[in-house]
């Protein structure tokens, strides 16, 4: 049987910024394992600066990925506050970079 | 119209119409490109515009810039320790394919026999046809990685064998030689006193082990003609920049002919080629790493789907068998290129032992790859 699956192609990402009431003694921690236990969640990181948790989420549209920021992530306890960026292009990803080139000059076929 | 009857012998390719059948759909996935997909580097593009907005406009002298030999040569001497003089045994072509041409021109006589390792890329037989000469291929199989042994070039050499056109890492297999296979090689070379077409335009992209060339190899260089150029490496296929290195009287002999038909390379090429030489090293060892992420991605994904390939060394080709569909190599390629819209080369191409293979470039997307092994796998669930 094949290994390969086929990968959706409509597969959509977002970054999510998460703003956070730490809780007493537990801190971030105790949300974050709310959050990350989600499969839709991808990554989680905690972050200094102007927010709390970096979230990477992924479903198969942009509908999918606002569901779950509106029905799970935003009406969580403790969460005060997202923002949700949607990623429109990679440039580059674990040391490795994507290129678009505009227009494909290559004849289809050659030897 | 009457054409040459040497013209006129040469094998018909059945090919021509596939491709005109690929070139005439759009949408297409294509695992049938040739050249890099990675446009030249930048800095090469803007030396060659730079090059144009100072003037460098006119011919060459004729064996090419001695800038650029001389940087070649240097190349050569400081990567794989081998000395030729800029001077004397270098000459600067249209792409390796000129190169090819000029080297078999230069030295079969009428019905000198070249030998040739098959699977071999597409011109191979036609150059030494077009000389004059008879090509004599080595039939070479899945089984031994299609690499030629040093029996069969021993059984084969003789009776009016004058070299073998060797190409490695090869198009279409990917399959390249150890040193120590090519020092076993050489010995047979030797043996015979024969002559070494070395097509080494793929030396760069070679992932498993060091490239060895042949005319590095001990008494090996006076009978070598070592063949390389920028297209593959350096992805820069629109330059037409190859160059001969070998024996100053063959190198001299090969001028004469270049002098009368192509005069020279352009003179922007040579420009981009040698910015190339100068600064591109990082350029070819990232491109290198691509393919290899590919190679790797592509060999092991086919062999899960059921089409048996082997673990090509060098080049971005995939020779992977499809045996196993029961279609000749031709059938199968129309059939995925109509059902599915993936385009790749039939094996027929490359020889007569290779009718149940297809030629898979990797010279395309990571994404690209990715789609096109889960269609050619809806294919052959739906057969």
């Amino acid at each position: 049987m094949s290994k390969v699956k086929s990968v959706p192609s409509t597969t959509v990402r977002a970054m999510i910024e998460v703003s956070i009431t730490p809780q007493k003694e537990l801190g971030f921690d105790s949300i974050a394992e709310r959050i990350y236990s989600y499969p839709q969640v991808k990554s989680c990181y905690l972050l200094s600066g102007g927010f709390d948790l970096l979230v990477v989420v992924e479903g198969e549209s942009i509908h999918d990925v606002a569901d779950f920021v509106a029905a799970k992530l935003s009406s969580m306890a403790n969460v005060r506050q997202t923002a949700t960026h949607f990623l429109l292009r990679k440039y580059k990803e674990e040391g490795q970079i994507f290129k678009h080139p505009k227009n494909e000059r290559r004849q289809n076929i050659s030897y | 119209m009457r054409i040459s009857k040497r013209v006129d012998d040469l094998a018909p390719s059945g090919i021509r119409a596939f491709f005109d059948l690929v070139l005439g759909m759009k949408d297409v996935i294509s695992l049938g490109v040739g050249e890099p997909d990675f446009v030249t580097p930048w800095h090469v593009r803007a030396r060659a515009i730079e090059s144009l907005e100072q003037g460098y406009t006119s011919y060459t002298s004729n064996k090419g810039m001695f800038e650029l030999r001389s940087a070649i040569t240097a190349f050569l001497k400081k990567k794989y320790s081998i000395q030729y003089d800029p001077e004397e045994e270098v000459l600067i072509t249209v792409g390796v394919s000129e190169a090819l041409d000029l080297a078999m021109r230069a030295i079969l006589n009428p019905g000198e026999k070249i030998l040739i390792p098959e699977p071999c890329y597409v011109a191979y037989g036609p150059v030494v046809e077009l000389a004059g000469g008879e090509p004599i291929f080595l039939k070479t199989s899945i089984e031994t990685n299609f690499k030629v042994t040093p029996q069969q070039i021993d059984q084969a050499a003789g009776r009016g064998v004058r070299g073998i056109l060797l190409g490695y890492p090869s198009n279409p297999t990917g399959t390249s030689y150890s040193k120590k296979e090519l020092e076993a090689i050489a010995k047979v070379i030797r043996k015979h006193d024969m002559l070494v077409i070395s097509d080494e335009l793929y030396d760069e992209l070679t992932y498993d082990f060091e490239h060895t060339p042949m005319a590095s190899l001990p008494q090996m260089k006076d009978r070598v003609i070592y063949l390389n150029g920028f297209s593959k490496s350096y992805a820069m296929t629109g330059f037409r920049i190859g160059y001969v290195c070998g024996p100053a009287d063959l190198v001299g002999a090969m001028t004469k002919i270049h002098q009368y038909t192509m005069l020279c390379a352009s003179i922007t090429g040579q420009m981009a080629a040698l910015e190339a030489l100068k600064n591109s090293a990082g350029d070819v060892q990232a491109m290198k790493k691509e393919y290899d992420r590919r190679r790797r991605f592509i060999v092991g994904a086919l062999n899960d789907i059921g089409l048996t390939c082997h673990m090509p060394q060098g080049a971005f080709y995939a020779f992977p068998s499809i045996k196993i569909t029961g279609e000749s190599s031709m059938d199968f390629a129309k059939n995925l290129l109509l059902k599915q819209k993936v385009a790749l080369v039939p094996g027929d191409a490359f020889g007569q032992c290779c009718r149940d293979h297809v030629r898979i470039s990797y010279a395309s997307s990571y994404d690209n790859l990715k789609e096109a092994i889960v269609r050619i796998d809806k294919y052959l669930k739906k057969k």
